[in-house]
């Protein structure tokens, strides 16, 4: 079993990036490699294929895999339709609306999820897992599947991107991993510190406090580069338009300088990886 | 001193007569004061809670009470009025006033107390939970002050006594009543220059350049925290609550022993603090615990309550996991704010990241997006019309525009290199005589024919530039000078009142029809700013120039009709000041709809 899970600490902390660089890392090596996400809430999305709607940002991911993609690589996802709406697509496919009154079942909506995650399992080398915006939400952890769900599910590993942008970076991580449940806490192996500008030596002493109080590692921290991807999240407002030509290409290449300059950074991709055999 | 005596003895006679509306000045320091006594009879007191002396004056020292609000207090009238009375002190009897004086300290005076606000995040929404406390407050009859000990911003505002603060403080003073904000609300102002170095204000006034090292090594352990404890226990004497804000998020560990804008600041103010978190980006609960955990025990027990800001949709389906972080912080959860549609001054111009645009109405302003833009609250006024701001980034951008804006930026050189590398410089040339074009300080300085720094003062390269050409005017950086001044002036051709500010570096040699010419009393007919009204050209140094509704109204008019439906005005013209105003009781209402107010006034009260 080689799976590893990108959890954030907001939405937007980088995730569905960095997960795509993993890919994108792993498939360089000629690893076979595949994204997947449990449940994605977004609007952003795409039609593969085989006429099924995922989100943008697995689609985007399995480029990067070098993959077409495909409904398995995100078997939930939730689209916004209204006030208190919304329509479940489930493997690509309408599921059902939910609203208020009408909540969708769950359990068998994990369950299916589930066997997308463990048939990408069973073809690929690695599954390369995205969580969906905060894995310590309090009042949704019982229901979330992208995050806990995924650990509590399939024990994956996991590893924490924090953005350092809007600051309280060091709190974001301590605090993330104070709330996520006792029983999988330790399956949250890491963290990366993502879009970082200036002298990282600065953040030394942090990071060892970090690590001495949670035990889990930084395996590095990430420069901050002006990329333009694809938004998944339908709140960001970043105008991710790519320029013109081909828009894969665009799109590797732009992951392909991302992890060039992390890796130039610093960033210990050998040591994720090696995550992957846990 | 005749005349003093002359008017106390009027004032005595004309008993408590409270808010004086009627008087062109009112209210002098803050809403609401009682102008009983516009003269002290207490004059001059020489309590230091109350005043200071000017030193050496052309007259020797001389007692300055001009930040007094003591005096001006309900509390204070309705002790000190009756006991001179029945006393029968004479106005002039220094003696006796001063018995009655120190009696009504006693009585009436007592030390503010220090609340902050901290945020998990740099956009947490300190600065507007500031405003929006500070307005509840106010409501509520107490006299509040604004502080944040440093702020690192370009975004600043000239107080009325000529001295630079960050803008947002202004705002918090506004929230608050006062009309008298000072340099002692934001004592430390860092403005980034561009390179890794930031000028460093001090009490509104240049202190020098430093770069991130040199900072945390020397200026905070040297003269930093002096200046922080001077300051807000100036504010303590004088106002009931001073309401800090901290800076980014408490818990930097790595720089922990350096920070003086946050528990530092808490500490050299005694002062409870209140934790805001975002709750928009997700991870909210998780930034609160992780910032409260980390900081050390001494700091945390200051942390009274926590604030849930900005919450879109049912704020109830915050309510389960608000009651388990408080269990688990051991600290109340005391507001789940709802997001609240205020149009309010921005703080950073990090939060113009990834907006493009803003407003949906007919006319297409193109603000160009400088690197460095500063003062870009300048803008703001446009958004109360019907108008579509759009923040400029490439040609097209401009070349599609109704009408274009060049804001202020902190480097006028770096920026206009910007502007021609990016094709913007030209695409603006294209648009002259098409469109109405303003141009605002360093956005005036490059509508000229020439940027004149022959020592480098503004740009990396020392050097001759040339500039946009607009107008014929020439710049000149020939020294390491800045000019903050605070303006007033009339449109020449009539056309009615602007005010503002000035912040600026350089010099410009107009050579064009001047825009405004002055009405400020020392400076009566001085001219200002460049117009060619034929070619809608407009320049000016005078920061805040669209805040009036004449000016405004004439750049606006000038948008040709894109033969759309005339859209309705939005709102009437008005004065800017009004709409700000309209805006903080708004936010004011969103917290107070979403606070725990009994928990909030015992934190207020230190009864927490």
């Amino acid at each position: 079993m080689k799976s590893l899970l990108f959890l954030g600490t907001s939405s937007g902390a980088g995730k569905t990036t960095l997960d795509a660089a993993f890919c994108r890392y792993l498939a360089r090596k000629g690893v076979k490699v595949a994204p997947f996400k449990a449940s994605n809430l977004s609007l952003n999305s795409y039609v593969t294929l085989g006429g099924e709607e995922i989100g943008m940002g697995q689609a985007f991911q399995a480029w990067a895999s070098g993959l077409e993609p495909t409904g398995d690589m995100n078997p939930v996802l939730l689209k916004p339709s209204g006030p208190g709406r919304m329509q479940v697509v489930l493997r690509g496919k309408p599921y059902m609306d939910i609203d208020r009154d009408s909540a969708m079942d769950r359990k068998a909506v994990m369950e299916k999820a589930c066997e997308s995650y463990d048939k990408l399992l069973a073809q690929y080398d690695a599954v390369i897992c995205e969580g969906s915006g905060s894995p310590a939400e309090l009042n949704l952890m019982d229901t979330d599947m992208a995050n806990v769900g995924m650990m509590r599910a399939r024990n994956v590993t996991s590893i924490l991107v924090a953005d350092i942008e809007r600051g309280g970076v060091f709190a974001a991580i301590y605090g993330t991993w104070m709330l996520i449940p006792e029983e999988v806490r330790p399956l949250l192996k890491g963290f990366v510190i993502n879009r970082f500008r200036g002298d990282a030596s600065i953040l030394a002493p942090g990071i060892e406090r970090i690590e001495e109080l949670t035990g889990m590692k930084c395996y590095g921290i990430v420069p901050y580069e002006v990329l333009k991807f694809p938004e998944e999240d339908s709140m960001s407002d970043n105008g991710g338009a790519i320029g013109n030509g081909d828009i894969h290409k665009e799109f590797v290449a732009n992951l392909d300088k991302l992890i060039d300059s992390a890796i130039e950074a610093g960033v210990d991709f050998e040591g994720i990886e090696k995550l992957l055999a846990q | 001193m005749k005349t003093i005596k002359r008017r106390v003895e009027e004032e005595l006679a004309a008993g408590n007569i409270g808010c004086n509306r009627s008087c062109a000045y009112h209210p002098s320091h803050f809403r609401g004061q009682n102008c009983t006594f516009c003269y002290c009879p207490f004059y001059p007191c020489e309590d230091p809670r109350n005043g200071y002396f000017v030193k050496n004056t052309k007259i020797g020292d001389i007692w300055s009470c001009e930040d007094c609000l003591f005096i001006h207090r309900n509390e204070t009238v309705e002790f000190a009025l009756p006991r001179i009375k029945e006393k029968g002190v004479e106005a002039g009897d220094h003696e006796g006033m001063m018995e009655i004086f120190r009696e009504t300290m006693d009585r009436c005076w007592k030390p503010g107390r220090a609340i902050m606000v901290v945020g998990a995040t740099s956009d947490a929404g300190k600065s507007m939970t500031v405003a929006a406390l500070g307005r509840i407050l106010l409501r509520k009859g107490y006299l509040c002050a604004p502080f944040k000990s440093q702020n690192m911003s370009l975004n600043s505002r000239v107080t009325s006594k000529g001295h630079e603060i960050a803008m947002v403080q202004m705002l918090q003073a506004q929230a608050m009543g006062l009309t008298i904000p000072d340099y002692h609300m934001n004592p430390i102002l860092l403005k980034p220059k561009g390179n890794t170095e930031s000028q460093v204000m001090v009490e509104g006034k240049p202190f020098g350049d430093y770069d991130v090292q040199s900072y945390y090594n020397d200026f905070v352990p040297g003269p930093g925290r002096d200046i922080v404890k001077r300051n807000v226990d100036f504010l303590k004497d004088r106002f009931d609550l001073v309401l800090m804000e901290g800076a980014g998020s408490p818990a930097e560990i790595n720089i922990y022993d350096k920070d003086i804008a946050n528990m530092r600041a808490a500490e050299l103010a005694d002062a409870d603090c209140i934790l805001v978190v975002n709750v928009e980006w997700g991870g909210s609960f998780a930034y609160a615990i992780g910032t409260v955990e980390l900081l050390p025990p001494e700091d945390r027990k200051r942390i009274k309550g926590i604030i849930l800001n900005n919450v879109r949709g049912d704020p109830e389906k915050m309510r389960s996991g608000a009651d388990e972080l408080a269990r688990r912080c051991g600290i109340p959860v005391i507001g789940i704010i709802p997001h609240a549609d205020v149009q309010l001054p921005q703080e950073d111009s990090e939060s113009f990241r990834g907006v493009k645009t803003r407003g949906t109405g007919s006319k297409r302003i193109a603000v160009i997006k400088l690197p460095r833009i500063a003062n870009f609250t300048d803008i703001d006024p446009l958004y109360t019309e019907d108008t579509t701001v759009v923040f400029a980034d490439c040609p097209e951008d401009v070349t599609t525009a109704d009408a274009i804006v060049i804001p202020g930026t902190k480097n006028t050189v770096d920026d206009y290199m910007w502007m021609e590398e990016t094709g913007i410089a030209d695409a603006i040339k294209t648009m002259r005589g098409k469109v109405p074009i303003l141009g605002i300080c360093g956005g005036y300085q490059m509508m000229g024919a020439e940027l004149r720094d022959p020592n480098g003062i503004e740009g990396r390269e020392p050097g001759t530039h040339k500039a946009l050409g607009l107008f014929d005017n020439i710049t000149y950086w020939d020294r390491y000078e800045k000019r903050v001044v605070r303006d007033r002036a009339d449109m020449i051709d009539g056309g009615g009142e602007v005010e503002g500010y000035e912040i600026h570096m350089a010099k410009t040699e107009v050579k064009e029809k001047p825009l405004f010419s002055m009405t400020n009393h020392n400076r009566k007919g001085e001219l200002e700013g460049s117009v060619r009204e034929d070619e809608m050209l407009y320049g000016t140094y005078i920061h805040g120039v669209l805040d009036k509704p004449a000016f405004r109204k004439r750049f606006l008019s000038k948008i040709k009709s894109r033969g759309q439906v005339p859209a309705s005005e939005s709102m009437e013209a008005g004065d800017y000041n009004d709409f700000i105003d309209m805006n903080l009781d708004k936010l004011a209402d969103a917290f107070e709809s979403g606070m725990d107010m009994d928990a909030f006034m015992r934190i207020v009260e230190g009864k927490e």
